[in-house]
Protein backbone atom coordinates (compact mmCIF):
# COMPACT_ATOMS: atom_id res chain seq x y z
CA UNK A 1 0.00 0.00 0.00
CA UNK A 2 2.58 2.45 1.46
CA UNK A 3 4.48 1.56 -2.00
CA UNK A 4 2.29 1.80 -4.53
CA UNK A 5 1.23 5.26 -3.25
CA UNK A 6 4.96 6.69 -3.12
CA UNK A 7 5.76 5.54 -6.82
CA UNK A 8 2.10 7.50 -7.66
CA UNK A 9 2.87 10.58 -5.52
CA UNK A 10 6.51 9.99 -7.38
CA UNK A 11 5.46 9.89 -10.54
CA UNK A 12 2.68 12.79 -10.40
CA UNK A 13 5.62 15.04 -8.68
CA UNK A 14 8.96 14.52 -10.27
CA UNK A 15 8.52 12.00 -13.38
CA UNK A 16 8.29 14.65 -16.61
CA UNK A 17 10.52 13.13 -18.71
CA UNK A 18 9.48 10.88 -22.17
CA UNK A 19 11.98 8.58 -19.88
CA UNK A 20 10.46 8.38 -16.92
CA UNK A 21 7.12 7.53 -18.86
CA UNK A 22 8.84 4.77 -20.40
CA UNK A 23 9.88 3.41 -17.50
CA UNK A 24 6.08 3.28 -16.14
CA UNK A 25 4.95 1.63 -19.57
CA UNK A 26 7.74 -1.17 -19.02
CA UNK A 27 6.62 -1.61 -15.06
CA UNK A 28 2.95 -1.89 -16.26
CA UNK A 29 4.12 -4.36 -19.07
CA UNK A 30 5.81 -6.48 -16.45
CA UNK A 31 3.03 -6.11 -14.04
CA UNK A 32 0.88 -7.78 -17.02
CA UNK A 33 3.21 -10.47 -17.46
CA UNK A 34 3.22 -11.63 -13.93
CA UNK A 35 -0.54 -12.75 -13.72
CA UNK A 36 -3.04 -10.16 -12.56
CA UNK A 37 -4.16 -8.98 -10.18
CA UNK A 38 -1.13 -7.85 -8.28
CA UNK A 39 -1.44 -6.28 -4.64
CA UNK A 40 -1.84 -7.32 -1.39
CA UNK A 41 -5.51 -8.59 -0.46
CA UNK A 42 -6.55 -4.98 0.63
CA UNK A 43 -4.52 -2.72 -2.25
CA UNK A 44 -5.85 -2.58 -6.05
CA UNK A 45 -3.57 -1.56 -8.87
CA UNK A 46 -4.05 -1.08 -12.33
CA UNK A 47 -3.59 0.39 -15.65
CA UNK A 48 -2.83 0.73 -18.93
CA UNK A 49 -0.44 1.39 -22.03
CA UNK A 50 -1.23 1.84 -25.49
CA UNK A 51 0.16 2.98 -28.36
CA UNK A 52 -1.30 4.12 -31.53
CA UNK A 53 -0.70 5.25 -35.23
CA UNK A 54 -2.50 7.68 -36.34
CA UNK A 55 -2.95 8.49 -40.39
CA UNK A 56 -4.80 11.77 -42.36
CA UNK A 57 -5.12 11.80 -45.77
CA UNK A 58 -5.47 15.37 -46.15
CA UNK A 59 -6.00 17.55 -42.69
CA UNK A 60 -4.04 17.27 -39.93
CA UNK A 61 -7.11 15.97 -37.63
CA UNK A 62 -7.83 15.73 -34.59
CA UNK A 63 -4.06 16.38 -34.46
CA UNK A 64 -0.84 16.48 -36.76
CA UNK A 65 -0.90 13.46 -38.47
CA UNK A 66 -0.85 13.79 -42.35
CA UNK A 67 0.86 11.29 -43.51
CA UNK A 68 0.89 9.47 -40.90
CA UNK A 69 2.44 9.67 -36.99
CA UNK A 70 3.00 7.16 -33.99
CA UNK A 71 2.97 10.41 -31.34
CA UNK A 72 -0.26 8.71 -30.20
CA UNK A 73 -0.09 6.45 -26.81
CA UNK A 74 -1.68 7.02 -23.28
CA UNK A 75 -0.57 5.39 -19.78
CA UNK A 76 -2.31 4.98 -16.66
CA UNK A 77 -1.12 3.48 -13.13
CA UNK A 78 -3.27 3.49 -10.49
CA UNK A 79 -3.99 2.02 -7.37
CA UNK A 80 -6.82 2.19 -4.16
CA UNK A 81 -7.59 0.68 -0.79
CA UNK A 82 -10.24 0.68 1.90
CA UNK A 83 -10.27 2.01 5.43
CA UNK A 84 -12.93 0.44 7.73
CA UNK A 85 -16.76 -0.26 6.36
CA UNK A 86 -17.71 2.81 4.17
CA UNK A 87 -14.48 4.44 2.98
CA UNK A 88 -11.79 3.82 -0.17
CA UNK A 89 -9.09 6.17 -1.16
CA UNK A 90 -7.48 6.17 -4.72
CA UNK A 91 -5.45 7.75 -6.94
CA UNK A 92 -4.23 7.42 -10.67
CA UNK A 93 -0.98 8.87 -12.59
CA UNK A 94 -1.64 9.63 -16.25
CA UNK A 95 0.52 10.48 -19.29
CA UNK A 96 -0.67 11.20 -22.90
CA UNK A 97 0.72 12.14 -26.04
CA UNK A 98 -1.60 12.92 -29.19
CA UNK A 99 0.41 14.84 -31.59
CA UNK A 100 1.80 18.06 -29.84
CA UNK A 101 -0.73 17.24 -27.45
CA UNK A 102 0.28 15.95 -23.99
CA UNK A 103 4.34 15.26 -24.41
CA UNK A 104 4.07 12.33 -22.54
CA UNK A 105 3.85 14.30 -19.22
CA UNK A 106 2.75 12.45 -15.89
CA UNK A 107 -1.01 14.03 -14.70
CA UNK A 108 -2.39 13.09 -11.71
CA UNK A 109 -5.51 12.00 -13.31
CA UNK A 110 -7.79 11.46 -10.52
CA UNK A 111 -7.21 10.93 -6.58
CA UNK A 112 -10.16 10.76 -4.08
CA UNK A 113 -10.98 10.14 -0.92
CA UNK A 114 -14.43 8.56 -1.46
CA UNK A 115 -16.77 7.87 1.63
CA UNK A 116 -19.93 5.82 0.65
CA UNK A 117 -22.70 6.03 3.54
CA UNK A 118 -25.18 3.88 1.69
CA UNK A 119 -26.33 3.20 -1.87
CA UNK A 120 -28.21 5.97 -1.77
CA UNK A 121 -25.62 8.74 -0.38
CA UNK A 122 -21.72 8.97 -1.11
CA UNK A 123 -19.02 11.51 -1.31
CA UNK A 124 -16.36 11.37 -3.41
CA UNK A 125 -13.41 14.39 -2.74
CA UNK A 126 -10.52 15.39 -4.24
CA UNK A 127 -9.21 15.35 -8.19
CA UNK A 128 -12.57 13.43 -9.08
CA UNK A 129 -13.67 12.05 -13.22
CA UNK A 130 -16.20 14.82 -14.30
CA UNK A 131 -19.39 13.22 -15.37
CA UNK A 132 -20.54 14.11 -18.47
CA UNK A 133 -23.06 12.20 -21.00
CA UNK A 134 -22.60 8.37 -21.13
CA UNK A 135 -18.56 7.85 -20.93
CA UNK A 136 -17.12 11.44 -19.97
CA UNK A 137 -16.00 9.56 -16.85
CA UNK A 138 -14.09 6.86 -19.07
CA UNK A 139 -12.50 8.40 -21.87
CA UNK A 140 -9.64 7.15 -21.80
CA UNK A 141 -10.31 3.14 -21.52
CA UNK A 142 -10.06 1.31 -24.47
CA UNK A 143 -10.99 -1.72 -22.69
CA UNK A 144 -14.85 -1.27 -22.49
CA UNK A 145 -15.30 -0.21 -26.29
CA UNK A 146 -14.30 -1.06 -29.54
CA UNK A 147 -13.87 2.46 -30.79
CA UNK A 148 -10.41 4.11 -31.06
CA UNK A 149 -11.42 7.39 -30.54
CA UNK A 150 -15.02 8.50 -29.00
CA UNK A 151 -17.33 10.54 -31.26
CA UNK A 152 -15.79 13.29 -31.59
CA UNK A 153 -19.03 15.27 -31.97
CA UNK A 154 -19.62 15.05 -28.10
CA UNK A 155 -16.66 13.92 -27.17
CA UNK A 156 -13.28 16.41 -28.31
CA UNK A 157 -10.02 14.09 -28.06
CA UNK A 158 -8.52 18.09 -28.25
CA UNK A 159 -10.58 18.40 -24.71
CA UNK A 160 -9.20 15.21 -23.19
CA UNK A 161 -7.28 16.65 -20.66
CA UNK A 162 -9.75 19.51 -19.68
CA UNK A 163 -12.97 17.25 -19.44
CA UNK A 164 -11.26 14.58 -17.82
CA UNK A 165 -11.20 15.36 -13.89
CA UNK A 166 -11.50 18.44 -11.28
CA UNK A 167 -10.99 19.25 -8.52
CA UNK A 168 -13.33 19.54 -5.81
CA UNK A 169 -16.39 17.26 -4.48
CA UNK A 170 -19.12 15.21 -5.68
CA UNK A 171 -22.04 13.73 -4.28
CA UNK A 172 -23.83 10.23 -5.85
CA UNK A 173 -26.02 8.48 -4.69
CA UNK A 174 -28.81 5.65 -6.50
CA UNK A 175 -32.92 6.46 -5.51
CA UNK A 176 -34.97 3.21 -6.53
CA UNK A 177 -38.33 3.66 -7.93
CA UNK A 178 -40.18 0.75 -8.12
CA UNK A 179 -38.70 -1.54 -11.20
CA UNK A 180 -36.44 1.99 -12.42
CA UNK A 181 -33.86 3.69 -10.42
CA UNK A 182 -32.28 6.83 -10.51
CA UNK A 183 -28.49 7.46 -10.30
CA UNK A 184 -27.80 11.12 -8.95
CA UNK A 185 -23.86 12.93 -9.38
CA UNK A 186 -23.68 16.72 -8.30
CA UNK A 187 -20.69 17.94 -7.64
CA UNK A 188 -18.51 21.33 -7.81
CA UNK A 189 -14.67 22.74 -7.91
CA UNK A 190 -12.41 23.92 -10.11
CA UNK A 191 -10.43 22.68 -13.40
CA UNK A 192 -6.66 23.27 -13.79
CA UNK A 193 -5.68 24.98 -17.05
CA UNK A 194 -2.62 25.64 -18.52
CA UNK A 195 -1.25 26.82 -22.24
CA UNK A 196 -0.04 23.17 -22.61
CA UNK A 197 -3.65 21.71 -22.90
CA UNK A 198 -5.60 20.88 -25.85
CA UNK A 199 -8.35 23.90 -24.86
CA UNK A 200 -5.75 26.33 -25.83
CA UNK A 201 -6.26 25.31 -29.45
CA UNK A 202 -9.74 26.44 -29.84
CA UNK A 203 -8.43 30.01 -28.73
CA UNK A 204 -4.91 30.01 -30.47
CA UNK A 205 -7.21 28.93 -33.69
CA UNK A 206 -9.11 32.26 -33.41
CA UNK A 207 -6.08 34.37 -34.91
CA UNK A 208 -6.49 36.50 -31.84
CA UNK A 209 -3.42 35.71 -29.95
CA UNK A 210 -0.22 35.99 -31.12
CA UNK A 211 2.17 33.39 -31.48
CA UNK A 212 3.03 31.38 -29.23
CA UNK A 213 -0.60 32.39 -28.12
CA UNK A 214 -2.88 32.21 -25.23
CA UNK A 215 -0.68 32.76 -22.34
CA UNK A 216 -2.84 31.84 -19.21
CA UNK A 217 -6.33 30.69 -19.33
CA UNK A 218 -8.33 29.66 -15.82
CA UNK A 219 -12.05 29.43 -14.23
CA UNK A 220 -13.47 30.55 -11.19
CA UNK A 221 -15.01 27.11 -10.97
CA UNK A 222 -17.20 24.53 -12.48
CA UNK A 223 -20.40 23.00 -11.30
CA UNK A 224 -22.70 20.42 -12.33
CA UNK A 225 -24.53 17.31 -12.13
CA UNK A 226 -26.04 14.27 -13.77
CA UNK A 227 -29.30 12.21 -13.81
CA UNK A 228 -29.31 8.44 -14.98
CA UNK A 229 -32.89 6.92 -14.64
CA UNK A 230 -32.36 2.95 -15.25
CA UNK A 231 -35.52 1.95 -16.79
CA UNK A 232 -37.62 -0.88 -16.17
CA UNK A 233 -36.40 -2.00 -19.59
CA UNK A 234 -33.05 -4.22 -18.84
CA UNK A 235 -30.45 -2.33 -20.41
CA UNK A 236 -32.00 0.60 -21.13
CA UNK A 237 -31.36 3.85 -19.93
CA UNK A 238 -31.26 7.80 -20.57
CA UNK A 239 -28.84 10.28 -18.83
CA UNK A 240 -29.02 14.06 -18.17
CA UNK A 241 -25.52 15.56 -17.80
CA UNK A 242 -25.23 19.63 -17.17
CA UNK A 243 -22.59 21.34 -16.17
CA UNK A 244 -21.17 24.88 -16.14
CA UNK A 245 -17.80 26.93 -15.94
CA UNK A 246 -18.10 30.49 -14.16
CA UNK A 247 -15.57 33.14 -15.48
CA UNK A 248 -13.49 31.06 -18.13
CA UNK A 249 -11.23 33.68 -18.82
CA UNK A 250 -7.96 33.92 -21.02
CA UNK A 251 -4.90 36.45 -21.82
CA UNK A 252 -2.27 36.40 -23.78
CA UNK A 253 -0.73 38.66 -26.77
CA UNK A 254 -2.85 40.56 -29.01
CA UNK A 255 -2.04 39.45 -32.82
CA UNK A 256 -2.26 42.89 -33.91
CA UNK A 257 0.69 44.71 -31.32
CA UNK A 258 1.81 41.75 -28.73
CA UNK A 259 3.25 43.95 -26.00
CA UNK A 260 -0.62 44.57 -25.62
CA UNK A 261 -2.45 41.87 -23.55
CA UNK A 262 -5.61 40.56 -24.99
CA UNK A 263 -8.66 39.29 -22.46
CA UNK A 264 -11.36 37.11 -23.15
CA UNK A 265 -14.33 35.69 -20.51
CA UNK A 266 -17.44 33.89 -20.81
CA UNK A 267 -18.70 34.76 -17.73
CA UNK A 268 -20.81 31.07 -18.41
CA UNK A 269 -20.02 28.51 -20.07
CA UNK A 270 -22.74 25.55 -19.89
CA UNK A 271 -22.90 22.35 -21.21
CA UNK A 272 -26.51 20.35 -21.61
CA UNK A 273 -25.94 16.72 -22.71
CA UNK A 274 -28.67 13.83 -23.02
CA UNK A 275 -28.10 10.64 -23.56
CA UNK A 276 -29.81 7.01 -24.15
CA UNK A 277 -27.93 3.44 -24.03
CA UNK A 278 -29.54 0.39 -24.63
CA UNK A 279 -27.61 -3.21 -24.39
CA UNK A 280 -29.38 -6.04 -25.68
CA UNK A 281 -27.67 -9.09 -25.52
CA UNK A 282 -24.10 -8.64 -27.43
CA UNK A 283 -25.41 -5.43 -28.73
CA UNK A 284 -24.67 -1.68 -27.38
CA UNK A 285 -26.88 0.95 -28.99
CA UNK A 286 -26.17 4.40 -28.24
CA UNK A 287 -26.72 8.35 -29.36
CA UNK A 288 -25.91 11.60 -27.43
CA UNK A 289 -26.90 15.34 -28.57
CA UNK A 290 -24.71 17.47 -26.57
CA UNK A 291 -25.31 21.86 -26.66
CA UNK A 292 -22.49 23.67 -25.27
CA UNK A 293 -21.55 27.29 -25.10
CA UNK A 294 -21.70 30.98 -23.49
CA UNK A 295 -21.58 34.35 -24.16
CA UNK A 296 -17.99 35.83 -24.35
CA UNK A 297 -16.55 39.27 -24.41
CA UNK A 298 -12.77 39.77 -25.34
CA UNK A 299 -10.83 43.00 -25.84
CA UNK A 300 -7.35 44.47 -25.35
CA UNK A 301 -7.59 48.01 -24.42
CA UNK A 302 -6.39 50.32 -25.52
CA UNK A 303 -6.27 49.17 -28.98
CA UNK A 304 -9.71 47.26 -29.28
CA UNK A 305 -12.82 47.45 -27.52
CA UNK A 306 -14.34 44.81 -25.39
CA UNK A 307 -16.65 42.84 -28.29
CA UNK A 308 -19.74 40.83 -26.87
CA UNK A 309 -20.27 37.67 -28.74
CA UNK A 310 -21.58 34.51 -28.43
CA UNK A 311 -19.86 31.06 -29.25
CA UNK A 312 -20.67 27.34 -28.88
CA UNK A 313 -21.62 24.46 -30.69
CA UNK A 314 -24.15 21.36 -30.67
CA UNK A 315 -22.85 17.90 -31.43
CA UNK A 316 -24.56 14.36 -31.78
CA UNK A 317 -23.93 11.17 -32.49
CA UNK A 318 -25.67 7.61 -33.11
CA UNK A 319 -23.28 4.56 -32.79
CA UNK A 320 -23.41 0.24 -32.29
CA UNK A 321 -21.25 -1.90 -31.58
CA UNK A 322 -21.55 -5.85 -31.48
CA UNK A 323 -19.45 -8.11 -29.83
CA UNK A 324 -19.44 -11.05 -32.17
CA UNK A 325 -17.79 -13.51 -29.94
CA UNK A 326 -14.52 -13.71 -27.28
CA UNK A 327 -11.88 -12.76 -29.62
CA UNK A 328 -14.05 -9.26 -31.79
CA UNK A 329 -15.92 -6.76 -31.22
CA UNK A 330 -16.83 -4.17 -34.21
CA UNK A 331 -18.81 -1.21 -33.83
CA UNK A 332 -19.87 1.88 -36.12
CA UNK A 333 -20.74 5.53 -35.41
CA UNK A 334 -22.09 8.68 -37.19
CA UNK A 335 -21.84 11.80 -35.76
CA UNK A 336 -22.46 15.74 -36.65
CA UNK A 337 -20.71 18.90 -34.83
CA UNK A 338 -22.36 21.92 -36.15
CA UNK A 339 -21.04 25.70 -34.94
CA UNK A 340 -23.65 27.44 -33.49
CA UNK A 341 -24.20 31.20 -33.63
CA UNK A 342 -22.54 31.89 -37.31
CA UNK A 343 -24.00 33.72 -40.15
CA UNK A 344 -23.13 30.85 -42.60
CA UNK A 345 -25.20 27.75 -43.53
CA UNK A 346 -24.92 24.90 -42.12
CA UNK A 347 -24.19 23.05 -45.55
CA UNK A 348 -20.47 25.22 -45.04
CA UNK A 349 -18.02 22.83 -44.06
CA UNK A 350 -16.36 25.67 -42.54
CA UNK A 351 -18.71 25.35 -39.66
CA UNK A 352 -19.60 21.06 -39.41
CA UNK A 353 -17.89 18.44 -38.99
CA UNK A 354 -19.64 14.78 -39.85
CA UNK A 355 -17.60 12.00 -38.98
CA UNK A 356 -18.39 8.18 -40.51
CA UNK A 357 -16.36 5.93 -38.52
CA UNK A 358 -15.80 1.75 -38.50
CA UNK A 359 -14.17 0.09 -35.66
CA UNK A 360 -12.57 -3.47 -35.30
CA UNK A 361 -11.67 -4.66 -32.21
CA UNK A 362 -9.04 -7.91 -31.60
CA UNK A 363 -8.97 -9.15 -27.99
CA UNK A 364 -5.34 -11.06 -28.53
CA UNK A 365 -5.87 -12.25 -23.97
CA UNK A 366 -7.75 -10.26 -21.59
CA UNK A 367 -4.80 -7.75 -21.24
CA UNK A 368 -3.94 -6.81 -24.57
CA UNK A 369 -6.38 -5.49 -27.15
CA UNK A 370 -5.97 -4.29 -30.89
CA UNK A 371 -7.88 -1.79 -33.12
CA UNK A 372 -8.20 -0.32 -36.11
CA UNK A 373 -10.94 2.16 -37.19
CA UNK A 374 -11.83 4.47 -40.50
CA UNK A 375 -12.97 7.62 -40.30
CA UNK A 376 -14.31 9.63 -43.32
CA UNK A 377 -14.68 13.14 -41.91
CA UNK A 378 -16.81 16.25 -43.83
CA UNK A 379 -16.23 19.37 -43.28
CA UNK A 380 -13.51 21.48 -41.44
CA UNK A 381 -15.56 22.34 -38.41
CA UNK A 382 -12.95 22.28 -35.19
CA UNK A 383 -10.14 21.56 -37.95
CA UNK A 384 -7.70 23.69 -36.51
CA UNK A 385 -4.93 25.83 -38.23
CA UNK A 386 -2.51 26.37 -35.06
CA UNK A 387 1.55 26.08 -34.37
CA UNK A 388 0.64 22.52 -32.95
CA UNK A 389 -1.89 21.62 -35.58
CA UNK A 390 -1.34 23.36 -38.62
CA UNK A 391 -3.85 23.36 -41.31
CA UNK A 392 -2.85 26.28 -43.11
CA UNK A 393 -6.15 27.02 -45.65
CA UNK A 394 -4.19 26.94 -48.94
CA UNK A 395 -4.11 23.14 -47.74
CA UNK A 396 -6.71 22.91 -46.20
CA UNK A 397 -9.59 20.12 -47.93
CA UNK A 398 -12.97 20.15 -47.00
CA UNK A 399 -12.66 16.12 -46.88
CA UNK A 400 -10.65 13.89 -44.76
CA UNK A 401 -9.78 10.79 -44.33
CA UNK A 402 -8.56 9.31 -41.01
CA UNK A 403 -7.34 5.76 -40.42
CA UNK A 404 -6.44 5.18 -36.35
CA UNK A 405 -4.87 1.36 -34.99
CA UNK A 406 -4.34 0.76 -31.69
CA UNK A 407 -3.05 -1.52 -29.22
CA UNK A 408 -3.68 -1.41 -25.39
CA UNK A 409 -1.89 -3.60 -22.28
CA UNK A 410 -4.07 -3.19 -19.33
CA UNK A 411 -4.33 -4.35 -15.81
CA UNK B 1 -39.69 -45.25 -42.29
CA UNK B 2 -40.47 -41.45 -41.32
CA UNK B 3 -40.39 -42.63 -37.57
CA UNK B 4 -37.86 -44.47 -37.45
CA UNK B 5 -35.99 -41.22 -38.59
CA UNK B 6 -37.64 -39.17 -35.81
CA UNK B 7 -36.90 -41.55 -33.24
CA UNK B 8 -32.81 -41.31 -34.17
CA UNK B 9 -33.36 -37.70 -34.35
CA UNK B 10 -34.90 -37.61 -30.52
CA UNK B 11 -32.16 -39.88 -29.45
CA UNK B 12 -29.22 -37.88 -30.89
CA UNK B 13 -30.64 -34.67 -29.23
CA UNK B 14 -30.76 -36.97 -26.02
CA UNK B 15 -27.51 -37.71 -26.57
CA UNK B 16 -26.14 -34.21 -27.26
CA UNK B 17 -28.19 -33.25 -24.04
CA UNK B 18 -25.97 -36.16 -21.57
CA UNK B 19 -22.81 -34.42 -23.34
CA UNK B 20 -23.57 -31.22 -22.56
CA UNK B 21 -21.89 -29.97 -18.91
CA UNK B 22 -25.12 -29.22 -17.28
CA UNK B 23 -25.74 -26.96 -14.11
CA UNK B 24 -28.70 -26.27 -12.08
CA UNK B 25 -28.95 -22.82 -11.25
CA UNK B 26 -26.73 -20.17 -9.66
CA UNK B 27 -27.28 -19.29 -6.11
CA UNK B 28 -25.79 -16.41 -3.79
CA UNK B 29 -23.08 -17.86 -1.16
CA UNK B 30 -21.68 -15.62 1.45
CA UNK B 31 -19.55 -16.24 4.27
CA UNK B 32 -20.91 -17.52 7.39
CA UNK B 33 -20.83 -13.79 9.01
CA UNK B 34 -23.66 -12.83 6.65
CA UNK B 35 -26.12 -15.53 7.62
CA UNK B 36 -28.36 -13.04 9.26
CA UNK B 37 -28.07 -10.25 6.50
CA UNK B 38 -31.59 -9.39 4.74
CA UNK B 39 -31.17 -9.42 0.95
CA UNK B 40 -33.76 -7.94 -1.67
CA UNK B 41 -33.46 -8.25 -5.33
CA UNK B 42 -32.62 -4.81 -5.31
CA UNK B 43 -29.63 -5.28 -2.45
CA UNK B 44 -28.53 -7.94 -4.57
CA UNK B 45 -27.84 -5.66 -7.70
CA UNK B 46 -26.67 -2.67 -5.66
CA UNK B 47 -24.00 -5.05 -4.04
CA UNK B 48 -22.90 -6.91 -7.20
CA UNK B 49 -22.89 -3.03 -8.98
CA UNK B 50 -20.47 -1.76 -6.23
CA UNK B 51 -23.57 0.88 -4.98
CA UNK B 52 -24.10 -0.87 -1.52
CA UNK B 53 -20.63 -1.39 -0.32
CA UNK B 54 -21.25 -2.10 3.70
CA UNK B 55 -23.21 -4.37 4.92
CA UNK B 56 -26.02 -3.79 7.16
CA UNK B 57 -25.04 -5.72 9.82
CA UNK B 58 -21.77 -4.41 9.46
CA UNK B 59 -18.76 -5.04 7.61
CA UNK B 60 -17.17 -4.20 4.57
CA UNK B 61 -18.52 -6.00 1.14
CA UNK B 62 -15.79 -8.02 -0.19
CA UNK B 63 -17.35 -8.95 -3.91
CA UNK B 64 -16.42 -12.69 -5.57
CA UNK B 65 -17.02 -13.18 -9.28
CA UNK B 66 -16.56 -16.22 -11.61
CA UNK B 67 -14.38 -15.03 -14.62
CA UNK B 68 -17.07 -16.24 -16.77
CA UNK B 69 -18.99 -19.55 -18.09
CA UNK B 70 -22.62 -20.64 -18.04
CA UNK B 71 -22.98 -19.93 -14.04
CA UNK B 72 -21.78 -16.46 -14.65
CA UNK B 73 -24.02 -15.13 -17.75
CA UNK B 74 -27.14 -16.93 -15.86
CA UNK B 75 -26.27 -15.30 -12.29
CA UNK B 76 -25.81 -12.00 -13.77
CA UNK B 77 -28.31 -11.94 -16.49
CA UNK B 78 -30.95 -12.56 -13.79
CA UNK B 79 -29.45 -10.24 -10.87
CA UNK B 80 -27.43 -7.72 -12.38
CA UNK B 81 -29.30 -7.54 -15.97
CA UNK B 82 -25.97 -7.80 -17.22
CA UNK B 83 -24.05 -10.19 -20.11
CA UNK B 84 -20.71 -10.77 -18.33
CA UNK B 85 -18.87 -8.71 -20.72
CA UNK B 86 -21.16 -6.13 -19.90
CA UNK B 87 -20.29 -6.54 -15.83
CA UNK B 88 -16.52 -7.03 -16.59
CA UNK B 89 -16.71 -3.34 -18.19
CA UNK B 90 -18.58 -1.90 -15.57
CA UNK B 91 -16.12 -3.29 -12.96
CA UNK B 92 -13.53 -2.03 -15.20
CA UNK B 93 -15.12 1.83 -15.79
CA UNK B 94 -15.07 1.68 -11.60
CA UNK B 95 -12.06 0.73 -11.18
CA UNK B 96 -10.24 3.26 -13.05
CA UNK B 97 -12.04 6.10 -12.68
CA UNK B 98 -11.80 6.00 -9.09
CA UNK B 99 -15.86 4.67 -8.35
CA UNK B 100 -14.86 1.15 -6.72
CA UNK B 101 -12.80 -1.38 -5.45
CA UNK B 102 -13.41 -4.39 -8.17
CA UNK B 103 -14.23 -7.48 -7.49
CA UNK B 104 -12.07 -10.53 -6.91
CA UNK B 105 -12.32 -13.23 -9.76
CA UNK B 106 -11.98 -16.71 -9.95
CA UNK B 107 -11.50 -18.99 -12.45
CA UNK B 108 -12.89 -21.77 -10.72
CA UNK B 109 -15.81 -22.12 -8.72
CA UNK B 110 -14.09 -23.95 -5.69
CA UNK B 111 -11.80 -21.35 -5.43
CA UNK B 112 -14.30 -19.13 -4.93
CA UNK B 113 -16.33 -21.01 -2.69
CA UNK B 114 -13.62 -21.38 -0.36
CA UNK B 115 -12.21 -17.48 -0.71
CA UNK B 116 -15.98 -16.77 1.06
CA UNK B 117 -15.83 -19.19 3.37
CA UNK B 118 -12.32 -17.70 4.89
CA UNK B 119 -12.90 -14.18 4.01
CA UNK B 120 -15.73 -12.26 6.28
CA UNK B 121 -18.14 -10.17 4.35
CA UNK B 122 -18.00 -12.25 1.34
CA UNK B 123 -20.41 -12.62 -0.88
CA UNK B 124 -20.16 -14.37 -4.59
CA UNK B 125 -22.06 -17.02 -6.57
CA UNK B 126 -21.65 -20.76 -7.54
CA UNK B 127 -23.61 -23.41 -9.02
CA UNK B 128 -26.08 -24.96 -6.27
CA UNK B 129 -24.34 -28.12 -6.70
CA UNK B 130 -20.84 -26.39 -5.46
CA UNK B 131 -22.86 -25.11 -2.11
CA UNK B 132 -21.67 -26.29 0.81
CA UNK B 133 -21.43 -26.12 4.44
CA UNK B 134 -18.86 -24.08 4.45
CA UNK B 135 -20.74 -21.21 3.17
CA UNK B 136 -24.18 -20.00 3.68
CA UNK B 137 -26.39 -19.54 0.65
CA UNK B 138 -28.44 -16.49 0.75
CA UNK B 139 -31.86 -15.97 -1.05
CA UNK B 140 -33.37 -12.19 -1.58
CA UNK B 141 -36.26 -11.53 -0.25
CA UNK B 142 -39.03 -9.26 -2.66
Amino acid sequence: MYGAMKLLTYLSLHARSKGACVVLGACLAAAAHAAIPVGSSNVQIGGFFSQGYLYSSDNNYPTADKGGTWDFREMAFNASTTVGDHLRIGGQVFAQRLGALGADKVVLDWAVLDYNVSPAFGLRLGRVKYPKGLYGEALDLDVVRPYVFLPGAVYSPILRDFSASFDGGMVYGTIEAGRSSFDYKVFYGDIPMSPEKGVAEFYNNSGLYAAPGVAALNMDSVAGGQLTWNTPVSGLKFVYSYSAYRNLATDGPFFAYPPINLHSNFPRFSWNTYSGEYAWNNWVFAAEWQRCGGDINYGAAPLMPTVYDRSGWDGWYAAASRRLNDKFEVGAYYGDLEQRFSARPSSDPVVHQRDTSVSVRYDVNEHLLFKIEAHRIDGVYQTFDTARIPNPAATRQDQTTVFAVKTTLSF
Amino acid sequence: MKNHFLRRLILLALLALAGTPAFAAPVIIGHKGLAAEKLTVASVKAVFLGKKVAWDSGGRVILAVLKGGPVAEDFLKANVEQTASGFNNHWRRLAMTGGGTAPKVFEKEEDLRKFVAETPGAIGFVDSANADASVVVLTPGA
